[in-house]
């Protein structure tokens, strides 16, 4: 009963937000509020009604069914809360621009289509609500005027992946007789091994495409820059995930854990995982590249999908468990990051890292915000992002797969690049003159911001609170038990204990605390007042944020260009004038068609065929 | 128990690291055919700049040299210097790696805020330069790792001690952590990050005393921890400190002669050095790890 009126809520809530909104705007923002909120604790309530299924529908004679476990639970409470983190900080972001109506209710259909991924219990139910989300979300892309290539970008994509999965659940009916995902993953085993080959194939197509794996990447940069930053909160964080939800609901819950590992000799899961790692690498050092704030996240989008899809296809407990673990940390961070982009772009106009700095004394909240967002991607000891990373390669190191690590490892660095040019070129170095002037952002911009970096903290001391859940998720997915306790994991082979650390960083810290204040005292000082060898530091002229690795630039661009990208644009091109060619031999002149005729009959008596 | 090895992993590392930064600064002036000042000169440095007057830039110029420091305290407690091993059952050489990139972001977190071009321009060397010794590092790191088959630090000391030393088992893995330690530790000819000459040393330009004595002790902590992590991983450890501390004493002085008698790589041939001859030996040496 319950699960239906999440649904409703969800669905209802949109058009009533969009009704609302023509009558007053105030009346709408509230009701945004209510329902997000609502949906939030209908959807954390269900935490004690694991395991209940019921059929909500009938659509001819297939039983339509909504479920829930642990998987589903956690993510759609991760789904609600991004909503609502984001429908909060829309109210200051989105203020005064045009055709916000429809703008909130796409933003609900896109959570409602969401949530009915997640609860859905068969797979009718799963591809409408998907098509939902891919729609809205569509329409979301290109709701600025800039957007709508990237919105056609990411709707091409997305039509094949749904035809790609489309085609996966039909062929599945056809030997199977049904779309129950509950009664699929009891006769899965009678599937032959190429079958289920080509099945699990056309799945990962679909959910590869919409978490971004290369070579099926191409959409995301373009999409994440475009949008609102409200919304590419959204999308980054929970919208691409989806495709972690839809790869282990197929690997894990329907086809199970040792029919992955075991299917084509172990073969799959390696191919799977090395896709994952030059994922991440690529991913990764390609943001080092980008000048575009918002772009060097969306690469990142990129990458940190890779961690997840290297460590959910590699197989093994630890990995499975830090795959998923790192796609709820992410999308913390991920939002957490725009949020404060956004906040930065909404005050200033631009997201130029080369024209942005000193930002840190203007917008401490948001520079906050980035600094735990980084560290949290980094994966610095005592954020969240830290414990999955370990998880991961704790499981690669020990089950002897040092180059999958390593990609891992180097993906980190890349990230420590990119992510430092990205906090030092807006929030450090120079403060331009003409952004002296610029306030703090408004409130329901550092709410959300200032609730999501205290959770990469507690995550990251305390990883025991979502590893819980984790844990009895893949017990209940056929994985054995692995230790978690509330301070980290601790495990025959090698433990983790994250409250030792932060005990001995707090007990350090305060030792140079008590150090630094017995010392000689120091007085504040102006960034004009700075030491620069004699010379005199004119004012905007000084900061050196343009082209910040520019000697590693040299060395590296022709290794990290965006390859696919660059292919499909030549193919493009190709095609267009392939077309253009073949249009010309329509001219429109009856003459010519005439002559085309002859010479063809000529051709015809001069070559002797007979064809009549 | 933990407390108390911790603040003896701290001691030790502090007198070593002193004393290595003086017999440094000794060995390069008798190099130079000078006398050279007393060993304990950068102890009466740290001592004096503890009473100078300094210049602060805001609140992330503070916390980001504490943060630095404490990055480097920390690692400290879990490298097993003899027995003391404060933190042995942490996460092991896994957090090393990335408690190691604590100290230099967070200089560069203080630096930057300094607002100075030429703390900025140190900091994108330093990050360059370290994107090119941790390639061959990481690939050293998992080496080990898959030899022994632990993530734990304090194991990977203990099998050594029961077989044969690290450099005897991966000969090849040493070589490449040998050739980069340099770099890592900012020695010539890899010390483009706070090149006084070009830049005005770096990210310290805007640092003055209470500020420069934290930033001058966290490179001593450094200069320990990157040598001991030779010692730990290669040669065996120590089963006491002393042992380690004479284990450490003849690898420093290898690369002290190093530096002394070259001058200063450009940043992109240090980038080019590192990921060429370390990366290349390094890369091999696991290879022969896995198919071993």
């Amino acid at each position: 009963m319950t699960l239906e009126y999440i649904l409703i809520t969800a669905f209802a809530g949109a058009f009533l937000v969009y009704l609302s909104g023509r009558i007053s705007e105030k009346l709408r923002n509230s009701f945004a509020l209510m329902v997000s909120l609502a949906l939030l604790f209908l959807v954390s309530f269900l935490y004690n009604r694991i395991g209940i299924s019921n059929e909500y529908f009938s659509f001819l004679d297939y039983a339509l069914i909504l479920k829930i476990d642990w998987l589903s639970w956690l993510f759609g409470t991760a789904v609600v809360s991004i909503n609502l983190f984001a429908i909060i900080y829309s109210l200051s972001d989105m203020k005064g621009k045009k055709r916000l109506d429809l703008f909130y209710l796409l933003m609900f259909l896109v959570n409602a289509g969401m949530l009915g991924v997640v609860f859905s219990g068969d797979f009718i139910s799963f591809y409408v609500y998907w098509e939902i989300m891919s729609w809205s979300t569509f329409l979301l892309i290109s709701f600025r005027e800039e957007g709508f290539r990237a919105g056609l970008k990411y709707i091409v994509l997305s039509i094949i992946g749904s035809g790609s999965m489309l085609v996966g659940v039909l062929i599945l009916y056809s030997r199977l007789g049904t779309f129950n995902i509950s009664v699929i993953m009891k006769q899965i085993s009678m599937l032959s091994t190429g079958f289920t080959f080509t099945i699990l194939t056309l799945f990962c197509v679909a959910f590869g495409i919409k978490n971004a794996l290369m070579p099926l990447h191409t959409w995301l940069p373009d999409a994440y820059t475009e949008t609102e930053s409200t919304f590419t909160a959204v999308i980054s964080s929970m919208l691409t995930r989806m495709g972690i939800y839809g790869l282990l609901l197929v690997l894990f819950v329907i086809m199970g854990i040792n029919r992955y590992i075991t299917l084509g000799g172990g073969k799959y899961s390696v191919v799977l995982s090395w896709l994952g790692a030059v994922t991440i690498i690529m991913g990764t050092f390609i943001a080092l590249l980008q000048n575009d704030a918002k772009k060097l996240l969306a690469w990142h989008g990129i990458g940190q999908g890779g961690y997840m899809i290297l460590g959910i296809a590699y197989g093994s407990v630890y990995s499975v468990a830090g795959g998923i673990f790192h796609a709820i940390n992410y999308s913390i961070q991920i939002a957490l990051l725009y949020f404060s982009i956004g906040a930065v772009e909404y005050r200033t106009g631009t997201r130029d890292l080369n024209s942005l700095g000193g930002m840190i004394k203007k917008m401490p909240v948001a520079f906050l915000g980035s600094l735990l967002g980084i560290a949290g991607l980094i994966g610095v000891p005592l954020t969240n992002g830290f414990v999955s990373k370990w998880l991961i390669y704790k499981a690669l190191i020990l089950n002897r797969s040092p180059f999958l690590a390593f990609a891992a490892l180097i993906g980190t660095w890349g990230t420590i690049l990119s992510v430092y040019k990205f906090l030092h070129n807006i929030f450090l170095g120079q403060l331009s003159e003409k952004h002296s002037e610029i306030k703090r952002a408004p409130f329901s911009m550092q709410f959300p911001i200032v609730i999501l970096s205290i959770v990469i903290i507690l995550f990251g001391v305390l990883p025991g609170i979502p590893l819980y859940i984790i844990e009895k998720m893949m017990i209940g997915m056929g994985f054995e038990s692995f230790g978690v306790k509330i301070w980290g994991i601790a495990s025959g082979t090698g433990n983790l204990n994250t409250l030792s650390i932060f005990i001995a960083i707090v007990l350090v810290i305060l030792g140079i605390y008590v150090f630094y204040r017995s010392g000689a005292k120091s007085k504040r000082a102006k960034q004009e007042d700075t030491y620069a060898a004699g010379h005199y530091i004119q004012k905007d002229k000084y900061a050196y944020t343009a082209e910040f690795y520019a000697p590693l630039f040299d060395i590296i661009k022709p290794i990290f260009r965006e390859w696919i990208n660059i292919f499909i644009e030549k193919l493009t091109v190709f095609g267009n004038n392939l077309s253009d060619r073949v249009r010309r031999i329509y001219v429109g002149d009856l003459g010519t068609y005439v002559l085309y005729i002859v010479l063809f009959l000529a051709f015809l008596l001069v070559s002797g065929l007979n064809i009549w | 128990m933990v407390i108390l090895y911790g603040m003896g992993s701290i001691l030790i590392s502090f007198m070593v690291g002193i004393l290595f930064a003086g017999i440094a600064r000794k060995v390069k002036a008798r190099v130079h055919w000078r006398y050279g000042p007393p060993l304990y000169q950068p102890l009466i440095d740290i001592v004096k700049l503890f009473h100078q007057r300094s210049v602060s830039h805001g609140f992330i110029f503070d916390f980001g040299i504490f943060f630095s420091l404490t990055g480097a305290i920390v690692t400290l407690f879990f490298i097993p210097i003899g027995y003391i091993v404060p933190l042995r059952e942490s996460g092991g050489l896994l957090v090393v790696l990335y408690l190691m990139l604590i100290a230099p972001f967070g200089i560069a977190l203080s630096s930057a805020e300094g607002a100075n071009p030429n703390a900025s321009i140190g900091i994108s060397r330093k990050f360059i330069l370290a994107l090119g010794y941790e390639i061959p590092f990481i690939l050293i790191l998992l080496s080990v790792m898959t030899y022994y088959g632990t993530i734990s630090f304090a194991e990977i000391v203990e099998i050594q001690r029961e077989s044969a030393w690290g450099i005897i088992s991966m000969p090849v893995t040493g070589i490449a952590f040998l050739l980069i330690l340099p770099a890592m530790m900012g020695l010539k000819p890899f010390d483009q990050v706070g090149a006084p000459q070009e830049i005005s040393s770096g990210p310290e330009v805007e640092y003055g005393g209470i500020y420069l004595a934290m930033s001058t002790i966290q490179h001593i902590f450094l200069l320990f921890i990157d040598i001991a992590l030779f010692v730990a991983l290669f040669l065996g450890g120590g089963s006491e400190p002393l042992t380690f501390f004479l284990k450490m004493l003849p690898v420093f002085f290898v690369i002290l002669i190093i530096s002394t008698i070259y001058p200063r790589f450009r940043i992109e041939q240090a980038f080019r050095f590192c990921v060429r001859w370390p990366t290349i030996l390094a890369f091999l040496g696991l290879l022969y790890v896995v198919w071993r």
